[in-house]
């Protein structure tokens, strides 16, 4: 999932300082589970931003935020919260912000989070990165843990020589991702293939932005 | 003779690291170069080393050449995508500079501008690939050279790293990348560094021990904590201690030159890499001490 922060209440009246009425769009799927855009986190913005002397017009939880056309949908019952309200607040991701962007094209439209990172839930409300959506995966060659993410450096072929008792030269939180590499790598008997396969120079060009993808069939007509 | 022509001549190598200032001074670099010459087979010089921007390796190692050293052009991937790699290497070509050293690089955490985007479109063995690609005539993509680079490409190793294993098949990954000789991290336990030198013996590759002269007894103890890769064993530490702040540095020169001594006399490896980090003009003294000079 998208793994979002609440940016600085502080920050956000900045940003919105200009603006009286707001409408607040939050997400049932990622937002929700980083508690930065599900129902409590849409009410007590409310209320925050109400005790400011804002005026809140209305406000939902999109079922998935990112998803233009289906939350264009679900905003139609709003036209009146959305006519009254000055501007969009989005308490999702990036992503969610900028659909908002294209469904509102004559509103402002601000976003309440910081859009993290791709991350995996490991407790609850804890998220950790582990894929940098490169575009052309490498797991089938690094025992499933991706060094383009776990290492800083993001090293192809070995640790570097800042590793130190297992951990990362950046930070001793970070366990040596080319440790942990090895580590599974023997423990499935695969050392052999790790010594002996030289990761070429990525290809970035799967990762050049703005990206984008098509799969849908056109049906024959 | 070049610094490859002398390794492969058998000779016991000494090369010392010199590292760029920041800034545009260079009267202290120029007197250490001054002080090195005609005594070591190479000078050394960092990129940008510890992420710390300074002057550019290429630039000093042009220095170095007109005041008649040899060179050793270390190259890092953290500040440069493959094609800034490329081309500083065939600058480098062309300005007389025949010796690189291709590492990783220091991570821009650890220097003095935090928020660079660390770039690593490529690492160590791969750079060791492109600088043998280059000296086959072509770039990285396949592309032909007009004129061929003749690069003496080395990497770094670390023989005290701990886990060892997984360093070791980055060792083996260098060789196969092309690397024909090895600097290593500092060493401070000769018996520890024969038994690496056992198992390095047996890759076609010359071996460059490593030092770092120890100044006190707390700059000991801060690499043991700090470093990685780094372990001062405890008698040397006490050696240190047992000297008393006066004589510390003197001891600490002593030690190196007992380690390179014993490395030389009993041909455990094809030479040494003396890092002085602020201390090049104490590099000749240790060298006589060792009996080179």
């Amino acid at each position: 999932m998208i793994i979002t922060k609440k940016r600085d209440f502080q920050e956000l009246m900045e940003n919105i300082k200009g603006y009286r009425s707001f409408f607040l769009i939050g997400c049932s799927e990622c937002a929700s589970l980083c508690g930065t855009g599900g129902e409590p986190e849409v009410k007590a913005m409310r209320e925050a931003l109400e005790a400011e002397g804002k005026v809140v017009t209305g406000g939902i939880v999109a079922k998935t935020g990112c998803q233009v056309l289906g939350t264009k949908t679900e905003l139609k019952k709003y036209k009146e919260e959305l006519d009254k309200a000055e501007c969009i607040l989005v308490m999702s991701c990036g992503a969610g912000t900028q659909a908002a962007v294209e469904i509102f094209e004559d509103k402002p439209v601000f976003p309440a989070n910081d859009s993290m990172f791709l991350g995996n839930m490991t407790r609850y409300q804890m998220f950790d990165e582990r894929c940098s959506l490169c575009g052309k995966c490498i797991l089938d060659k690094t025992g499933g843990i991706c060094p383009i993410t776990a290492c800083p450096k993001g090293l192809l072929n070995g640790p570097c020589g800042g590793c130190k008792d297992g951990h990362c030269e950046v930070s001793p939180d970070i366990k040596c991702a080319w440790v942990r590499i090895y580590e599974r790598m023997k423990r499935l008997d695969k050392l052999e293939e790790l010594c002996e396969t030289i990761i070429e120079a990525k290809d970035w060009s799967t990762s050049q932005k703005p990206r984008t993808l098509y799969t849908r069939e056109e049906k024959k007509k | 003779m070049s610094f490859r022509e002398v390794l492969n001549s058998g000779k016991f190598v000494v090369t010392a690291e010199v590292g760029p200032p920041k800034g545009t001074d260079i009267k202290e670099m120029i007197h250490h170069m001054e002080l090195l010459k005609g005594k070591v087979d190479a000078i050394n010089v960092t990129d940008n080393q510890s992420a710390v921007m300074r002057i550019c390796s290429l630039a000093v190692c042009k220095i170095a050449l007109e005041h008649g050293l040899e060179p050793i052009l270390q190259m890092t991937c953290r500040d440069r995508n493959r094609i800034a790699l490329q081309s500083d290497l065939l600058g480098a070509n062309v300005l007389g500079i025949r010796n690189v050293l291709c590492m990783t690089g220091d991570h821009v955490s650890a220097g003095d501008h935090k928020g660079a985007k660390p770039v690593y479109d490529v690492e160590s063995v791969q750079l060791l690939r492109i600088v043998d690609s280059l000296n086959n005539g072509r770039d990285m993509s396949g592309n032909e050279l007009m004129g061929t680079t003749d690069f003496y490409q080395g990497a770094v190793v670390t023989p005290e790293a701990n886990p060892l294993e997984p360093q070791l098949i980055k060792f083996e990954k260098k060789v196969k990348a092309g690397a024909r000789f090895f600097q290593t991290q500092a060493i401070y336990d000769i018996e520890k560094f024969k038994e690496f030198m056992k198992y390095a013996r047996r890759h076609p590759v010359k071996i460059l021990a490593g030092f770092v002269v120890l100044k006190s007894a707390g700059m000991a103890n801060f690499l043991n904590n700090n470093v990685p890769g780094i372990r001062v064993p405890q008698e040397l530490i006490d050696e240190l201690k047992a000297a008393g702040k006066e004589k510390a540095l003197d001891t600490g020169m002593n030690i190196t030159a007992r380690h390179i001594r014993q490395l030389r006399e009993e041909g455990i490896c094809d030479g040494v890499h003396i890092m002085a980090i602020g201390m090049e003009d104490k590099v000749p003294e240790i060298m006589a001490r060792a009996g080179l000079l």
